[in-house]
């Protein structure tokens, strides 16, 4: 079996850093057509590397994986658009497209409460059921660039859809989580060679060095978890990924917030957007205990 | 409308750029190599009159194994295949050389309608490979664009220099070279990145262009270097306390110069 990334897929993690770092966010030119979970885990790390705001999962992993699951040609297109009556017209863009072509899509799982920016479709999913959406009380979020709403169930859009979309997005919030560390790591890492204490770099401090080893440690025992849930996607495997990187991630904040001299608690340092979207997400599409009580049920 | 699109492989514009010790060549190994900037730019050129004329663009690249990173980037930007020189006998190349290796080698491509090239690669600096190449080629040259449009069988620029900009027009086939101004290029897309793995790349040696190998690489180059020293490090300057007479120091100093 092999366990590293294609060239393909390194390819791809360089061009999104491009991309991002250029101050792009029209990933649907990029990344279009993508489905596979591997594939779409270097998409998501590359996305949480940049602290990329946006119903970005739902919009290119969950409604592809809904829509396609839901069978053949059957897309989410115009109709669900106007409004008129069933959501599951007749486009004939099914799978990955799907969301990026129509629009941004914001799916809410229950109780897991939707992020929605801006999201131009609103789907909710109750049980195995699928309807339309509307947006009614707009909730707070303590990572500003997201904005919560709870959701007003609409008509019925389908029935047995199928149970791993939900699954896909809560393994794409943890790629994010471990490109959320990552970057934080190598903020970090910058900041303790540049900041100089008692004549020389904070970085040649041992405990320094200790903080960032066990971030690092982290990040890289949480890793081979995504990447091996992404290809087995068992329930099992996906909870204890997210439950990995979640803890890896809230480390690399915690430990970047700290070396940092506590400047990220402001909104004005690049940081704070780390930080406040590590703490979202880690639990956003179920939080930690959910995830750890799925995985001892699988057991 | 065929397109040859020449791409260069250089070190990160970023990167510290060093010549190596045996040979004063450029050190290749000390620094990232990426796809030049530019030629980025000419491939997304290529790209769009492709969109608008049809046909097919080719890539050609010399230079070393690794150049088929580079030769790969554009590929997965959406260029249809490509031609790589690549051959021992090659390094040290100079400008004549290059021109006369990319001529022959542009010359395997049938029906080419235009080449574009970048005005100048990042490590190189000459600027002098698309002109020469359009002189070995005998096709008019429409050098230094940063706006291209192809009308029938013509095709007409804008070249922007300090002096201000000239309308230009010549007749097809022809050779362009591009600035930073042309265009902004795409990201390869994913489709593209895994499309560009299963196009046919050829890689060719100088023998095979019908080039006798005296005539390119070190050894055929009409220049040599003797001696190469990196350049001095910056020395601390000159700090001059102001007690009320700073102004007339610094004069003194421009003075010293000869700059007043």
């Amino acid at each position: 079996m092999n366990f590293t990334l294609s060239e393909e897929q390194t390819d791809l993690a360089g061009v999104l850093h491009g991309f991002f770092a250029a101050g792009r966010r029209d990933l649907a030119s990029v990344v279009d057509e993508v489905t596979d979970p591997v594939d779409l885990v270097v998409v998501f790390e590359e996305v949480g590397h940049h602290a990329v705001a946006g119903p970005l999962i739902e919009t290119l992993a969950v409604v592809p994986a809904l829509v396609g699951g839901l069978g053949g040609g059957a897309g989410l297109g115009s109709g669900a658009e106007h409004g008129s009556g069933a959501g599951l017209g007749g486009g004939a863009g099914a799978g990955a497209g799907a969301g990026s072509k129509a629009g941004t899509w914001s799916v809410a799982f229950p109780p897991v409460v939707p992020h929605a920016v801006e999201a131009d479709h609103y789907l909710l999913v109750e049980g195995d059921t699928l309807r339309e959406a509307s947006p009614a009380t707009e909730l707070s979020s303590v990572d500003p660039t997201r904005r919560l709403f709870e959701l007003t169930a609409g008509p019925v859009i389908a029935t047995e859809v199928p149970t791993h979309a939900f699954d896909l997005g809560v393994l794409m919030c943890a790629a994010q989580l471990l490109g959320l560390g990552r970057a934080m790591l190598e903020m970090t890492t910058a900041h303790v060679l540049a900041r100089t204490q008692f004549g020389k770099p904070i970085g040649g401090f041992q405990a320094v060095k200790h903080h960032l080893a066990n971030v690092l440690i982290g990040l890289e025992l949480a890793r081979p978890l995504v990447h091996g849930a992404a290809v087995t996607t068992t329930t099992r495997d996906v909870s204890a990924a997210k439950v990995a990187t979640s803890d890896a991630a809230w480390n690399a904040a915690r430990i970047a917030l700290q070396l940092h001299g506590a400047i990220g608690y402001t909104a004005e340092h690049e940081l704070s957007r780390f930080l406040l979207q590590t703490r979202a997400l880690r639990t956003a599409w179920g939080s930690p205990s959910l995830h750890r009580a799925r995985v001892l049920e699988a057991l | 409308m065929n397109i040859v699109v020449l791409v260069k492989q250089v070190p990160d514009t970023w990167s510290e750029r060093k010549l190596t010790d045996a040979d004063h060549t450029l050190d290749r190994e000390s620094a990232d190599a990426v796809l030049d900037e530019i030629n980025e730019r000419a491939v997304e050129e290529a790209l769009q009159l492709q969109e608008a004329h049809g046909g097919e663009v080719t890539v050609i690249a010399m230079g070393p194994d690794r150049a088929t990173d580079a030769i790969r980037k554009a590929l997965s930007m959406g260029a249809d295949k490509a031609i790589h020189v690549s051959d021992e006998a090659l390094h040290g190349s100079d400008v004549l050389a290059t021109a006369k290796v990319l001529a022959k080698a542009i010359g395997t491509v049938e029906n080419v309608d235009l080449v574009i090239a970048g005005n100048e690669a990042t490590d190189g600096r000459a600027g002098a490979v698309p002109a020469i190449l359009a002189e070995l080629l005998g096709l008019p040259q429409v050098t230094q664009l940063r706006k291209v449009t192809v009308e029938g069988t013509t095709i007409k620029g804008e070249r922007e220099t300090d002096e201000g900009v000239a309308f230009l027009e010549a007749s097809l086939p022809a050779v362009v070279s591009v600035t930073e101004k042309i265009n902004e290029p795409r990201y390869p897309s994913f489709k593209g990145i895994m499309a560009a793995k299963k196009k046919p790349v050829s890689t060719v040696t100088v023998a095979d262009l019908g080039i006798d190998a005296s005539e390119v690489g070190l050894s055929g180059a009409y220049t040599q270097v003797l001696e190469a020293a990196p350049k001095p490090p910056r020395s601390a300057g000159q700090r001059v306390e102001d007690g009320g007479d700073g102004g007339s120091k610094i004069a003194e100093f421009l003075v010293g110069q000869k700059l007043i």
